[in-house]
């Protein structure tokens, strides 16, 4: 690993990305920085591109151009489990759990690059005491979870990797109310911890309540960015998402 | 006579070897959503590795399981590595393909190996069979069932308990949530064909040892039960393949009670065409399942077609026009003829393969179809050659099209399996029904080619007659093609989905190029037929499909000039460097293999 990383840097960079489906450019001279400890939030609307920046950051899509570095090193020759022991855990789009295995299963899946067995037992116990619900939950198809209980799963998922930074995709999508509350608050509680949090959403009302900074993505291009005071408070922020039906 | 008991014991036990091929099949298109058609070539190497052991060095049973195991498991590692992983981002058909290739490349260095010839694999057991109520039991049998129980003891340990089998499963459910969880895909995969290729392994020495025989047969069969049992018991399911095993099992057992014995693919095939109709997913499968197709990506690899001018194609097609007319040997023409034959079939393949994206491995079966129809037509009611011949085309244009008609809602992989079966399933009608198609015993004195009174005898006649065949065949295709139809189809290969929204009907459209490309396919082989002047069940049978496959392929999927261009070169290549007969087949593998890596798009291009 370079050793230019300085406590100031930031811990996640993309500068210049470039991304193409085949023919299709989705991302254009991308440029996005997470401090350390911050929550950083990407607001955009549909099709964007705001989960293939998600997949950039994985590994899981390489760009055609730009760089992607975590703590100072490039990713973007490494793969995404190599991207994963580097520190960043996700919570993927629609949670994505293994839908067939239980829910401690699913759960300790997140510790899958940890071999420190007795640590990983703890963290369990850790994450019981952090979402309670769970505790019943634990030899139950993680499929039959309800859309609430999934994404606590999810999220307790991404923390057993102990990581850095954690990325999310669209955390609140598709919860009741309560759970998107809870969702946020969780979001804050493990920010507390230490976990750099990037994430992605539509409800921009909500995550600009507990972001840091954030950007606004249009059709592949940053728009707007700053401290999200800044943009809460930004009219063009407001009318393009902040108005209408989208502050439930 | 054997007792009911004892048709259910060998069910059962024929059920546990089966489920040590399908298992592992299971794991493979769990974790890669791959049908791998290599699977039964494994099994051939597993049940040769064991006469090695056995035979030659003596090995006591339990060390020839372990070695066989190892050996096999080798094998497997090496496919996974060199053959498979290389393809990860080539287009969605390019991992089937190498699969087929692998396979034809290992029967063939086992068959060279070890000679086609059938040998003993003596079990070292005692033979004694012990009474259980009213039928009997043997040592094998026992042995079978306690390899098979151990087997799934020790997977379902590995599934539930260690780390490897988390990530196994974990990637058979969401591929990409795994690699977000640090697990290494390239590592699953080496490990689930690791474990298939042992357990494929020690099934084929356990096959040879209880009907005390090998030969080089058993690859395709039991790549071809394995995969109904897997499907059978619902794609990716592994739990769903063993208990589509055994019942797959009992079914043949008793289908060979009532009916005999030449019954017994048929009863599989049957079953394997219902369940794909009827619940495609697997018997077992719940409705909330997603059916595991399509994947990602482009189905051909795209490219530009490399553009023949239109006096080019004159100047080729008028040379060898001409051919005859210059003192060419007998040899050279004879090379030709079976070329425009197999171009015939091409044409029709490239059609339904590249055109329309079904990947049919089953396309001898029009063959077939096309040649019993005329031959029958021609000796046994005298109707005029030439009237046959067309007879043939159109019956195996519509045969073929309602044959294959109930699998036109499968996709992708499914589709190659539903051919597969039902060119295993015509084999087999031609085989039983004797009374139309007289058997195992075929039909000779098929009368010669005639047209309008003629006999067409001479090399020269039979050349003409079967190159313009051909190339009027070539120019109805490539105006198809250029029409707003030949869009149509290419449409719905590329995103069935899409094309649905834009109102096309898929199933007229695959009618369509079913019925054309049968028709094609039938008159080549007609007109094989009358040329041959005896014909068989095993006339057509797989080995051709995929030749045919391997010839589009060369020529660029759904080109039509390529797919005569890859029969000429196909044929004619190893006329030209001498190559021995029993090489060919080793060498279309490895074609095959080398196109797929190398050049997916073919020599001219896919369309
Ligand atoms: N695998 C893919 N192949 C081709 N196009 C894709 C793929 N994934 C996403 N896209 C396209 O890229 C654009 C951005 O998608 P995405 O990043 O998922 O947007 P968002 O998450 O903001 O809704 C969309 O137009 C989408 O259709
Ligand atoms: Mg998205």
């Amino acid at each position: 690993m370079t050793t230019t990383a300085s406590p100031s840097d930031p811990l996640l960079a993309l500068s210049g990305v470039n991304t193409f489906y085949g023919q299709a450019q989705v991302h254009f001279d991308l440029s996005i920085s997470v401090a350390r400890g911050h929550i950083v939030c990407l607001l955009g609307g549909n099709a964007s591109g705001k989960s293939t920046t998600m997949k950039i950051i994985l590994g899981l899509v390489k760009p055609r151009s730009g760089d992607v570095t975590f703590d100072g090193a490039s990713l973007l020759g490494l793969s995404t489990p190599q991207i994963v022991r580097r520190g960043i855990a996700s919570v993927p789009e629609a949670r994505r759990l293994f839908a067939d295995m239980s829910v401690r299963e699913n759960i300790l899946m997140g510790a899958f690059v940890r071999s420190d067995r007795a640590a990983v037992a703890q963290d369990l116990e850790r994450m019981l005491a952090l979402f309670p619900k769970l505790g019943q939950r634990l030899s139950q198809r993680a499929g039959s979870l309800s859309g609430g209980e999934q994404q606590m799963v999810a999220m307790a998922r991404a923390l057993m990797s102990r990581p850095r930074m954690i990325v999310m995709d669209e955390p609140t999508m598709g919860l009741s109310p309560l759970y998107v509350d809870r969702v946020l608050e969780l979001i804050g509680t493990i920010n507390q911890e230490g976990v750099s949090v990037f994430m992605v959403e539509q409800n921009a009302s909500l995550a600009l309540e507990i972001a840091h900074e954030a950007y606004v993505l249009q059709t592949g291009r940053i728009v707007l960015s700053g401290p999200a005071r800044a943009l809460k408070d930004d009219p063009r922020v407001r009318d393009a998402y902040l108005g209408g039906s989208e502050a439930a | 006579m054997s007792s009911w008991l004892d048709y259910t014991i060998n069910g059962l036990i024929v059920g546990n070897v089966y489920a040590l091929v399908a298992v592992g099949l299971a794991l493979i298109f769990g974790v890669s959503r791959l049908i791998n058609f290599a699977q039964g070539s494994i099994y051939l190497v597993g049940a040769y590795i064991g006469w090695v052991a056995v035979v030659q060095l003596h090995t006591p049973l339990p060390l020839t399981i372990i070695v066989v195991a190892l050996a096999a498991a080798l094998v497997g590692l090496i496919i996974e590595r060199f053959g498979l992983r290389p393809l990860q981002n080539s287009a969605r058909i390019a991992p089937l393909l190498a699969t087929i290739g692998i396979s034809f490349v290992l029967d063939q260095i086992v068959m060279l190996t070890f000679s086609p010839n059938p040998r003993a694999l003596p079990s070292q057991l005692p033979d004694v069979r012990f009474q259980v109520g009213n039928g009997t039991i043997g040592p094998l049998d026992l042995l079978i069932a306690g390899v098979g129980l151990t087997s799934a003891l020790l997977l379902f340990v590995f599934l539930r308990y260690s780390k490897l089998g988390w990530a196994v499963r974990a990637t058979a459910q969401d591929r990409d949530a795994a690699m977000q969880m640090g697990v290494d895909v390239n590592r699953v995969n080496q490990a689930v064909f690791g474990i298939a290729a042992a357990l494929g392994g020690v099934s084929g020495m356990l096959v040879g040892m209880y009907y005390n025989q090998i030969d080089t047969a058993m690859s395709l069969q039991a790549t071809l039960k394995g995969v109904v049992a897997e499907v059978v018991g619902g794609a990716g399911n592994v739990p769903g393949a063993v208990v589509g095993s055994l019942l797959l099992g009992l079914v043949e057992s008793y289908g060979v009670a009532v009916f005999g014995t030449s019954y017994r693919n048929l009863f599989a095939f049957l079953l394997l065409v219902l369940v794909l109709v009827l619940r495609p997913n697997g018997l077992f499968a719940s409705a909330r399942q997603a059916p595991p197709e399509p994947l990602t990506g482009t189905f051909i690899a795209p490219s530009r077609p490399v553009r023949i001018p239109r006096w080019a194609l004159l100047i080729a097609v008028g040379g060898f026009a001409i051919l005859p007319l210059f003192p060419v040997s007998f040899y050279v023409l004879q090379t030709l003829i079976n070329a425009w034959l197999l171009g015939m079939l091409a044409l029709s393949l490239t059609l339904v393969a590249g055109t329309i994206g079904q990947v049919s491995l089953g396309h001898a079966a029009l063959l077939a179809i096309g040649a019993y129809t005329s031959a029958l037509l021609s000796s046994s009611f005298s109707v005029p050659v030439g009237l046959a011949v067309i007879a043939g085309g159109l019956m195996s244009a519509a045969l073929g099209t309602t044959l294959i008609s109930p699998s036109f809602r499968l996709r992708g992989h499914y589709v190659s399996i539903a051919t597969l079966a039902i060119g295993e399933i015509v084999s087999l009608v031609i085989l039983n029904w004797e009374s139309v198609t007289r058997g195992p015993i075929g039909i000779s004195g098929i009368p010669p080619l005639s047209l309008f009174g003629y006999d067409l005898i001479s090399a020269s006649s039979v050349y003409w007659f079967s190159f313009a065949v051909m190339v009027v065949l070539a120019l109805l295709q490539g105006r198809l093609l250029n029409s707003h139809l030949g869009r149509s189809f290419r449409a719905i290969r590329d995103d069935d989905i899409a094309a649905r929204a834009y109102g096309l009907s898929l199933n007229r459209y695959k009618s369509l190029a079913f019925i054309f490309g049968g028709f094609a396919a039938g008159v080549s082989g007609a007109i094989a037929a009358h040329l041959y002047s005896y014909i068989n069940h095993e006339t057509f049978n797989t080995q051709q499909s995929i030749l045919a496959l391997t010839v589009v392929i060369l020529g660029g999927l759904g080109n039509v000039v390529g797919a005569v261009v890859g029969s000429v070169a196909l044929v004619g290549l190893p006329e030209v460097f001498r190559i021995a007969a029993e090489y060919r087949i080793l060498i279309y593998g490895i074609v095959l293999l080398l196109l797929v890596r190398f050049r997916p798009q073919g020599l001219l291009g896919t369309i």
